[in-house]
C-alpha cells in the first residue's frame, strides 16, 4: 500500500456549533456567485457612480468653504427667481423668451430643472439658499438619498437578478436540498444562509459605496465638525440599506422556490419591477395627457391619486421610506409604502418557508 | 447487544396513502440490508429513522435519541448517501465534500484536510478538482459516498449505493462499505435492489413490503436451511443413484442441471450416506458442500406473502 493511502480513519474534534452552519451556506452560495464573470463586472461598475456622487460632495464642500462663491452662487440664485420661467397661454416654456436671459441664470435654470425633477429637491434648494451649519447634512443626505435611489437601485435590480433566482431553484433542480437537510440542518438556518448571499451584494453595492462616499466626504471637509454634523448619516446608510435587503432579498428568493427553472424566477423578478413600476408610470402617463387635452387643459393633476397609485411600484415605495431615512420626510407621510414592503418581506418568507418544506416533506 | 435503532408500531401516511404501516423494528450493529419492491417504503422508512418526516403515530429510539424530538441530534451521527443524484452546481468534487464536513460541524481547514483524506479513501484521484457537472455517474456515487462519511458518523444509511456502478467499482466500493463496519466499527444500512450486495456484506436483512415488515433476521440464520442439505455435484446423471438415496428416507431434488442434486434428510450423518450410496453406484462425486437458502428465494417468498396478506 502506498505511504500515502492510510486507508480509513476516525475523526474525533470538536465541531462548530449549530446556530454558525448557515454561515456556510451562505459564504458557499457567495463564492459561486462571485465566479460568474458578470457579478464581478456588476461588481465593479457598482462603483463608478460614487466618482459622479463625490463630485457633488466636492461642490458642496467648495461651496462650504470658499464665502465668495457662496454669495456669488446665492446672487445668482436671486437673480434667478426674478427672471421666473415664462410660460404661454397653453403653460408650456416659451424658450423664444428664455433666449433673452442672461447666460449665467440660463445655465442656473438648466441645473434647476435637472434637480428638480429629483425627489426632495426643493428643501435642497432651500438648504443652499441659506448656508448654516445644517446645510452639510441636508445636501449629504440628498446626495445619499439620490445615490441609493437612481444608480445603485438599477445595479441591484440586475446584479440580484443574475445571482437570486438560482439559489433555490437549482437546488431543488438537482436535488441538494437532500445535501442539507440529511445534515443537521434546519429550514431556519437553510433560508437564512440563502438570504444572506443577495444581501451581501445588495450590501456590497449600496452600503459600501455609500460609506466609501460619506469617507471620502470626511476627508475633503476643512474641519473636524463635519463628524459631529454628520455622525448619523452612516447610521441612516446602514438603516437604508436593511431596508433595501429585507423585501428584495426575500422577493428573490420566494421566486426562486416557486420554481425549478432558474430562468423562470428570473423572469419573474424583472416582472416584478418592471410591471409595477410600468403600471404606475402608465396611469402618470394617461393622465397627463388627458390634462392636457382641451376639455381639461386647465384641470390641475390629481396628486393624490398619482401618490396612491405609486403604491404599486416597488420602486417607489423603497424609494419613499428611504427620503424617510434620509430626513426628507415624516413617518406619517410614507406609512403605507412602510407597511407594503413590510406586507411583501413578510408573505415572501411565509412562501419562501412553506416551499422550502415541501422538498423533505416527501 | 443493545439495539441501534429500535422502531415501535410507526405508521406514517401521505394523506390517506399509508406509507408504513404498524412498523416494528429493530437495527442491531453491523451491516443491515434493507430490501423491498419498489413503493415498498424503503425511503420513507429511512426518512423516519433521519427524522426528517414525522410520523403519523408510533415511537422509537435512534442511536438513543428519541424519534421526531430529536431530529438535529440523530442526523447529526448519521451519515446519509441518497439514491438520487444530488449536488450543488459549480462545486468541485473536493470542494462538494468539504462543504458537507462543513455543514456537519467541522471546521472550514479541516473539512477541507479530511475531506482529501476521505477521497482518497475512496480512489479518487486529480478528477476531485473538477466540477461535479463533468462526471460520470460512477465518480458522483463516489462523491456522494465520501460526503456521507466525510463527518465520520456513527451510523451509515447508503441508499442503492452501487446502483451505475460498473463490476469492478461495485467491488470496490462493496469492500470500502466491509472495511467501514469491521475496521473502523461503523454500523450500516443498505437499501437495495441487488441481493448480491446483501448476500456479500450484510449481517442481518430487513425485508419490507407493502409498509409492513416482513422479515427481519440475521442472514446466517436465513442462508441455513430448515434441515441439513447437501448440493452435489456427480460425474454422471443415474436416477438409480437417486431412487436408492430417497429409500434411505433423504429428500433428492433435482436442479435444471441433471448432474447437480440437492439432498435433505433428518439424519446426522447425511454426508456419510452419501458417500457409501455413491460408492455403491460408482459414481464420482464432483463436489458435496452444504446448500444454503437463496436470498433470491426469501425474498420472493417474503413479498408474495405481502401481496396475498389482507392489508
Amino acid at each position: 500500500m502506498p505511504l500515502h493511502k492510510v486507508g480509513y480513519r476516525g475523526w474525533g474534534s470538536k465541531k462548530i456549533p449549530a446556530s454558525r452552519r448557515w454561515w456556510i451556506i451562505s459564504q458557499t452560495g457567495i463564492r459561486l456567485a462571485i465566479r460568474s464573470r458578470w457579478v464581478r463586472r456588476l461588481m465593479l461598475v457598482c462603483f463608478f457612480p460614487v466618482l459622479y456622487w463625490g463630485l457633488g460632495v466636492f461642490l458642496l464642500e467648495q461651496y462650504i468653504a470658499q464665502p465668495d462663491l457662496q454669495s456669488d452662487i446665492i446672487e445668482i440664485m436671486e437673480q434667478r427667481e426674478r427672471f421666473q420661467p415664462t410660460q404661454n397661454r397653453r403653460g408650456r416654456r416659451n424658450r423664444d423668451r428664455d433666449r433673452n436671459l442672461p447666460p449665467s441664470i440660463r445655465r442656473m435654470r438648466g441645473y434647476e430643472e435637472t434637480l428638480s425633477m429629483l425627489p426632495k429637491s426643493d428643501e435642497l434648494f432651500d438648504s443652499l439658499k441659506s448656508p448654516d451649519d445644517g446645510t452639510r447634512h441636508v445636501v449629504w443626505s440628498w446626495l445619499l438619498m439620490t445615490f441609493f435611489r437612481y444608480p445603485q437601485a438599477m445595479l441591484l435590480l440586475f446584479l440580484v437578478g443574475f445571482i437570486a433566482p438560482g439559489l433555490i431553484s437549482r437546488d431543488v433542480r438537482s436535488r441538494a436540498f437532500l445535501l442539507y437537510f440529511s445534515r443537521p440542518i434546519g429550514r431556519f438556518e437553510y433560508i437564512a444562509g440563502k438570504l444572506l448571499v443577495p444581501a451581501a451584494f445588495i450590501a456590497f453595492i449600496t452600503c459600501l459605496p455609500a460609506l466609501v462616499l460619506y469617507i471620502f466626504g470626511i476627508m475633503l471637509s476643512t474641519d473636524w465638525s463635519v463628524i459631529s454634523e454628520t455622525w448619523d448619516i452612516p447610521l441612516r446608510i446602514v438603516a437604508a440599506t436593511i431596508l433595501v435587503i429585507l423585501p428584495t432579498a426575500s422577493l428573490a428568493l420566494m421566486l426562486s422556490s416557486l420554481t425549478q427553472e432558474s430562468r423562470f424566477a428570473t423572469f419573474a423578478w424583472f416582472a416584478f419591477w418592471i410591471m409595477g413600476h410600468g403600471a404606475w408610470l402608465a396611469i402618470v402617463l394617461t393622465q397627463a395627457i388627458s390634462l392636457s387635452s382641451p376639455p381639461f387643459s386647465n384641470t390641475v393633476m390629481d396628486s393624490a391619486l398619482v401618490e396612491n397609485w405609486s403604491l404599486i411600484s416597488l420602486y417607489n415605495n423603497l424609494g419613499e421610506v428611504q427620503s424617510w431615512i434620509f430626513g426628507f420626510d415624516t413617518f406619517l407621510n410614507i406609512w403605507p409604502s412602510f407597511m407594503i414592503l413590510s406586507l411583501l418581506t413578510l408573505v415572501a418568507l411565509a412562501v419562501l418557508f412553506r416551499r422550502v418544506s415541501a422538498p423533505i416533506r416527501i | 447487544m443493545s439495539p441501534l435503532i429500535s422502531l415501535q408500531n410507526i405508521c406514517k401516511n401521505y394523506r390517506s396513502m399509508p406509507a408504513l404501516s404498524d412498523v416494528s423494528l429493530e437495527i442491531q450493529p453491523g451491516i443491515t440490508g434493507l430490501l423491498g419492491p419498489n413503493g415498498a417504503g424503503k425511503s420513507t422508512l429511512i426518512k423516519v429513522i433521519m427524522g426528517l418526516v414525522r410520523v403519523t403515530s408510533g415511537s422509537g429510539t435512534v442511536l438513543g435519541n428519541q424519534l421526531g424530538k430529536q431530529g438535529r441530534e440523530i442526523r447529526s451521527k448519521i451519515g446519509f448517501m441518497p439514491e438520487d443524484d444530488c449536488y450543488i452546481p459549480g462545486l468541485k468534487g473536493v470542494e462538494a465534500v468539504q462543504f458537507s464536513a462543513c455543514l456537519a460541524g467541522l471546521p472550514s481547514t479541516e473539512a477541507l484536510r479530511r475531506s482529501h483524506e476521505i477521497l482518497d479513501f475512496c480512489g479518487m484521484k486529480q478528477e476531485r478538482y473538477r466540477e461535479i457537472e463533468t462526471y460520470s455517474t460512477g465518480m458522483r456515487q463516489k462523491i456522494k459516498f465520501a460526503a456521507s462519511i466525510v463527518h465520520d458518523p456513527e451510523f451509515l444509511i447508503f441508499d442503492e449505493p452501487t446502483s451505475g456502478l460498473d463490476p469492478e467499482e461495485r467491488e470496490n466500493l462493496l469492500n470500502r462499505i466491509r472495511i467501514l463496519a469491521t475496521v473502523a466499527g461503523k454500523s450500516v444500512l443498505i437499501s437495495t435492489h441487488i441481493l448480491p450486495d446483501v448476500q456479500a456484506i450484510c449481517d442481518h436483512a430487513l425485508i419490507l413490503a407493502a409498509g409492513q415488515v416482513r422479515l427481519s433476521e440475521r442472514l446466517e440464520v436465513l442462508n441455513r436451511p430448515t434441515s441439513p442439505t447437501i448440493t452435489l455435484r456427480v460425474a454422471k446423471a443415474s436416477t438409480e443413484f437417486a431412487e436408492d438415496l430417497r429409500r434411505l428416507g433423504l429428500t433428492v431434488d433435482t436442479t435444471e442441471n441433471p448432474m447437480q442434486l440437492r439432498i435433505s434428510g433428518d439424519s446426522d450423518r447425511l454426508a456419510d450416506q452419501i458417500w457409501k450410496m455413491a460408492q455403491r453406484h460408482g459414481i464420482a462425486l464432483h463436489s458435496m458442500r452444504p446448500s444454503k437458502n437463496s436470498l433470491e428465494e426469501i425474498f420472493i417468498s417474503a413479498v408474495e406473502e405481502a401481496s396475498i396478506a389482507p392489508p
